[in-house]
C-alpha cells in the first residue's frame, strides 16, 4: 500500500507541475486555456533538445558525484526547456489572448483551440511526427536516493514528488511574499483599482501567462526525462485531468491545486488495483464528490490566487 | 494438437519451382515476394485482357503522428515499398498503382467514406481494433474493397462479422499472436514450472481479447493461476501502479499485449521498479512493434516477444535472400528496421494487388469489386514473411514468430534471438470453429 500511495504522490505531483500553470492562468487572468495541453507537450519536445543534448556532454553516472552532477545537468536542461516556454507565452497573450479579455468565453475556448492546433503543427514541423525520447530515464534512476525511503523506489519518482514540493512552495513564496507576486494578486482581485494605482495589467498579465506556460513546460519536461515520450497529442489527457484537479481544488487556488492533485494522484494509484475498471472514473467520481459538498472546490476563490 | 514451433526450414523453406508455381510466374507476384531473380520466361497472358489504361487509385489510413505512429508510420513505409515494387514491374495487368495516406486518428469512417468519394480502387487500413470493427458495416454497405492491415481483434470476423463480403483482414488475429506467446512461454518454463500469471494490457477491445485468450491458453496447457491482471489506459502516462501490484504477486509469467509507446513505458517502469527481478518470463505478442524505439538497457532481461507474420531475420536472412534484400531496402529508404507492422501495410497491398492480377488472368478483363472480392477469399500469395494466405473467413493466416527481445549492434536496433516458428494451424482454430470453443477442447 505505501508503494500505492508513493505512485499516487509521484502522478499527482506530475499534475500539480501541469494544472498548478493552468490556475494561475485562469485565477488572474479568466482564461481557461485550451492550449495548455500543448505548452505541456512543447515543454516535453524542448526537454528532447535540450537535455538531450547537455545529457551528452556529461557521463552518465557511474558512481556518487557522477550521478549527482548527471541530475543536476538534467534537472538544469528541464528547467532550460522550460524557460522556452517563457517567451512563447509571453508572445502568445500579448499577440493573441490580449485582445479577447472583454469578449465572450466562446472567443477564448475558439481561440486557445485554435492555438492549440498550431502549436501541434509547429511541434509536428520541428520534432516530426514521431514520438521522441530523451533517453536519460535509466541514467536518472541510477541516481542512488531510492536508498532514503528504505526500500526499491524508482530515483526518478522521488525526484518528481521532490520537486513537485518545491514548485508549490516557490509558487507560494511567490504570490504571498514577493512585491510581484502582490501585485499580480491585486490585479487578479480589482484591475481597475490596480491600473488606477499604476500598475501596468498589461505587463502583469503576459508575466502570469507566461509563468503558467513556464509550469506546463516545466511539467512537460518532467515527463519527457521520465518514462514517457514526448509525442503530439500527449498533452490532450493530462489537459482534461487537470481541469478536474483544479475544479476539485477550487477555482484559482494554488493550495486547492495541489491538494487537488495528489488527492486525484493517490485515489487513482490506490483504486485501481482492487477496482481497475474504474482507472478512468476516479479522478471524475471524486470531483463529483468534492462539488456535491462544495460547489465552489475544496479553496475555491474565484478571480484571484491564493 | 501440435503445438510445438517449427525450424525455420519446415516453416519457410521454399524451392524455386515451388514458388513460381505458386505465384503462377507473374512477375508482380514474384516482385512482390521479393525474389524477382526467379522469374525465367515471361510469359504473357495478360496482354489481351481487356484492362483500363489509367491508374489504380488506392488509400491507406494509418497512424501518422503522436504516440501510435510508432506502428502506423512502420505500416505506410510497407504499403508504400509494396506499391513501389509494384510500379517498378509494370504495374497490375499493367496498371500502375497511386496510394494516398492519411491520418487514422478516429475518423476511420470519414476516411473510408472520403476515399470512396474520391473512388478509390481499393482501401487499406486500419491499424486499430476498434476502428476496424467501426468500419466493416460501413464497407459492406459502399461494396469497395478494404484490406485491413492490422486491426486484429478475433471476435471481429468469428463473432461480430461472421458473413461479409468486401472487408478483409491481411495481419494474423489476435489468438494466433496471444497462443504463440503461451506456446513461447511454455517453450522457455516448462508447464510444470508455470504455476502463476499476470498481465498488463492496453484498456480496449484489444487488449482485453488478448489477455482473455491468453488466459483461456495457458490455464489449458498448464493449469496456472491468474494473480493479477491490470488495464492501464491505452496512451497512459503511467503504469506503475499495475507494476507495483505483479511485484506484489511475483507471478512466474506476465503477458502485456502493450504496443506502441505504452511498450516503451511498461519495458521502462518494469526496469525502474525491478519487476524484471520479480518475474521469471515477460511475454509480448508486440513489444517488437516498437523496436525502432527500443534502447538497448530496455531489452535487458527475460523478455519474449512475437513479431505478429514477419521478422526480418527469420530464416537467418543468409538464407532467406527475399527478407534479406527488404531488410537493406528498407534501412536505406526509412533508416528503420521493418517490423511486423511494416509487413501489415505491405502485405494488405500485396494481398489485393496478387489477387486483382489472378482475377486478371482468370477473366480475361479487370474484375467488379465482388469478382475481386471472391477471389481473394481463399487466396494465397508470398511476401519476403513467407506464404500467407486469405481464408474463407477473410482473415489473414500465416506463421507466427516469437523470440527473446536482444540487441543488435549490426543494425543498432532491438532485435530476436533464438525465434521459434508456429505454424497458423497450431495457433488458429480450423475454419467455421471459434478460437474459445478451440482451446476450451484442448
Amino acid at each position: 500500500m505505501l508503494e500505492h500511495v508513493l505512485n499516487g504522490f509521484y502522478y499527482g505531483s506530475i499534475l500539480f507541475m501541469i494544472a498548478s500553470g493552468m490556475t494561475i492562468i485562469f485565477g488572474v487572468l479568466g482564461i481557461l486555456n485550451l492550449a495548455h495541453g500543448e505548452l505541456y507537450a512543447l515543454g516535453a519536445f524542448c526537454a528532447f533538445s535540450i537535455v538531450g543534448f547537455l545529457a551528452g556532454q556529461v557521463a552518465a553516472p557511474t558512481g556518487p558525484a557522477t550521478a549527482i552532477v548527471f541530475g543536476l545537468v538534467v534537472l538544469a536542461g528541464s528547467l532550460a526547456a522550460a524557460a522556452v516556454l517563457l517567451p512563447v507565452g509571453g508572445a502568445l497573450e500579448a499577440t493573441f489572448i490580449r485582445p479577447i479579455y472583454d469578449r465572450d468565453e466562446v472567443y477564448q475556448l475558439l481561440l486557445t483551440y485554435g492555438l492549440l492546433l498550431v502549436l501541434t503543427d509547429v511541434m509536428k514541423f520541428v520534432w516530426g511526427p514521431s514520438p521522441v525520447d530523451v533517453g536519460v530515464f535509466s541514467a536518472v534512476n541510477e541516481i542512488p536516493t531510492t536508498e532514503l525511503v528504505g526500500f526499491g523506489y524508482p530515483s526518478y519518482n522521488v525526484l518528481v514528488i521532490l520537486i513537485g514540493v518545491a514548485v508549490f512552495a516557490w509558487l507560494a513564496w511567490f504570490f504571498d511574499r514577493t512585491k510581484t507576486g502582490r501585485i499580480v494578486r491585486a490585479t487578479a482581485i480589482n484591475r481597475e483599482m490596480s491600473t488606477a494605482i499604476g500598475v501596468s495589467t498589461d505587463r502583469m498579465f503576459t508575466l502570469v501567462f507566461a509563468i503558467g506556460a513556464f509550469f506546463a513546460g516545466f511539467g512537460g519536461a518532467m515527463v519527457s526525462i521520465g518514462p514517457s515520450s514526448a509525442s503530439l497529442g500527449m498533452g490532450l489527457s493530462w489537459l482534461v485531468l487537470s481541469f478536474v484537479v483544479i475544479v476539485i481544488g477550487g477555482l484559482g487556488s494554488l493550495k486547492g491545486a495541489f491538494v487537488g492533485a495528489l488527492l486525484v494522484g493517490v485515489s487513482s494509484r490506490v483504486v485501481t488495483p482492487y477496482y481497475p475498471q474504474l482507472e478512468l472514473a476516479v479522478p471524475f467520481l471524486l470531483m463529483v464528490l468534492v462539488l456535491l459538498v462544495r460547489p465552489e472546490g475544496l479553496y475555491g476563490t474565484w478571480g484571484e490566487i491564493q | 494438437m501440435t503445438t510445438g514451433p517449427l525450424t525455420a526450414a519446415e516453416s519457410d523453406g521454399i524451392d524455386r519451382r515451388t514458388l513460381l508455381k505458386t505465384v503462377g510466374g507473374s512477375a508482380l507476384a514474384v516482385a512482390l515476394a521479393g525474389c524477382t531473380e526467379l522469374l525465367e520466361d515471361g510469359e504473357d497472358s495478360l496482354a489481351d485482357a481487356d484492362v483500363p489504361d489509367e491508374p489504380i487509385e488506392s488509400g491507406l489510413q494509418t497512424f501518422t503522428e503522436g504516440a501510435p505512429s510508432v506502428l502506423g508510420v512502420q505500416a505506410q513505409y510497407g504499403a508504400e515499398t509494396a506499391v513501389r515494387r509494384i510500379n517498378e514491374n509494370d504495374g497490375i495487368a499493367g496498371r500502375e498503382m497511386n496510394l494516398d495516406v492519411v491520418e487514422e486518428g478516429g475518423a476511420y469512417l470519414t476516411n473510408y467514406q472520403q476515399f470512396v468519394d474520391e473512388g478509390k480502387d481499393v482501401t487499406f487500413g486500419p491499424i486499430s481494433s476498434s476502428g476496424h470493427a467501426e468500419m466493416v458495416p460501413e464497407i459492406e454497405a459502399q461494396e469497395v474493397i478494404n484490406v485491413s492491415t492490422d486491426g486484429t481483434v478475433t471476435t471481429l470476423y468469428e463473432e461480430d462479422f461472421p458473413d461479409v463480403t468486401y472487408s478483409f483482414r491481411f495481419q494474423n488475429h489476435d489468438v494466433m499472436e496471444a497462443l504463440a506467446a503461451v506456446m513461447q512461454a511454455v517453450e522457455v518454463l516448462g508447464s510444470d514450472s508455470i504455476d502463476t500469471y499476470a498481465g498488463i494490457n492496453p484498456n480496449y477491445a484489444f487488449g482485453q481479447d488478448e489477455m482473455d485468450l491468453f488466459s483461456r491458453g495457458i490455464e489449458a496447457l498448464t493449469g496456472a493461476e491468474e494473480v493479477y491482471s491490470g488495464f492501464p489506459d491505452l496512451g497512459t502516462g503511467d503504469m506503475s501502479t499495475h507494476i507495483t501490484e505483479v511485484n506484489g504477486e511475483a507471478p512466474d509469467i506476465v503477458f502485456s499485449s502493450c504496443w506502441g509507446g505504452d511498450a516503451t513505458l511498461l519495458l521502462e517502469q518494469g526496469h525502474a521498479n525491478g519487476m524484471f527481478d520479480a518475474v521469471d518470463l515477460l511475454v509480448g505478442p508486440v513489444l517488437y512493434g516498437s523496436a525502432n524505439d527500443l534502447s538497448e538497457d530496455l531489452v535487458d532481461g527475460p523478455i519474449y516477444s512475437g513479431s505478429r507474420n514477419f521478422y526480418w531475420g527469420e530464416p537467418s536472412t543468409d538464407r532467406w535472400s527475399p527478407a534479406a534484400d527488404l531488410v537493406s531496402e528498407v534501412e536505406d529508404e526509412y533508416g528503420v528496421v521493418p517490423t511486423a507492422h511494416f509487413m501489415s501495410g505491405y502485405g494488405a497491398v500485396t494481398a489485393w494487388a496478387t489477387a486483382a492480377e489472378k482475377a486478371v488472368r482468370l477473366l480475361g478483363r479487370w474484375p467488379e469489386q465482388e469478382e475481386l472480392a471472391t477471389v481473394l477469399e481463399n487466396h494465397g500469395f508470398f511476401t519476403p514473411a513467407g506464404y500467407h494466405t486469405i481464408g474463407v473467413d477473410h482473415q489473414g493466416y500465416s506463421n507466427a514468430h516469437f523470440g527473446e527481445l536482444t540487441w543488435s549492434s549490426d543494425h543498432d536496433a532491438a532485435a530476436l534471438a533464438d525465434v521459434n516458428v508456429f505454424a497458423a494451424k497450431n495457433v488458429s482454430p480450423p475454419p467455421g470453429e471459434t478460437s474459445a470453443d478451440w482451446i476450451g477442447s484442448w
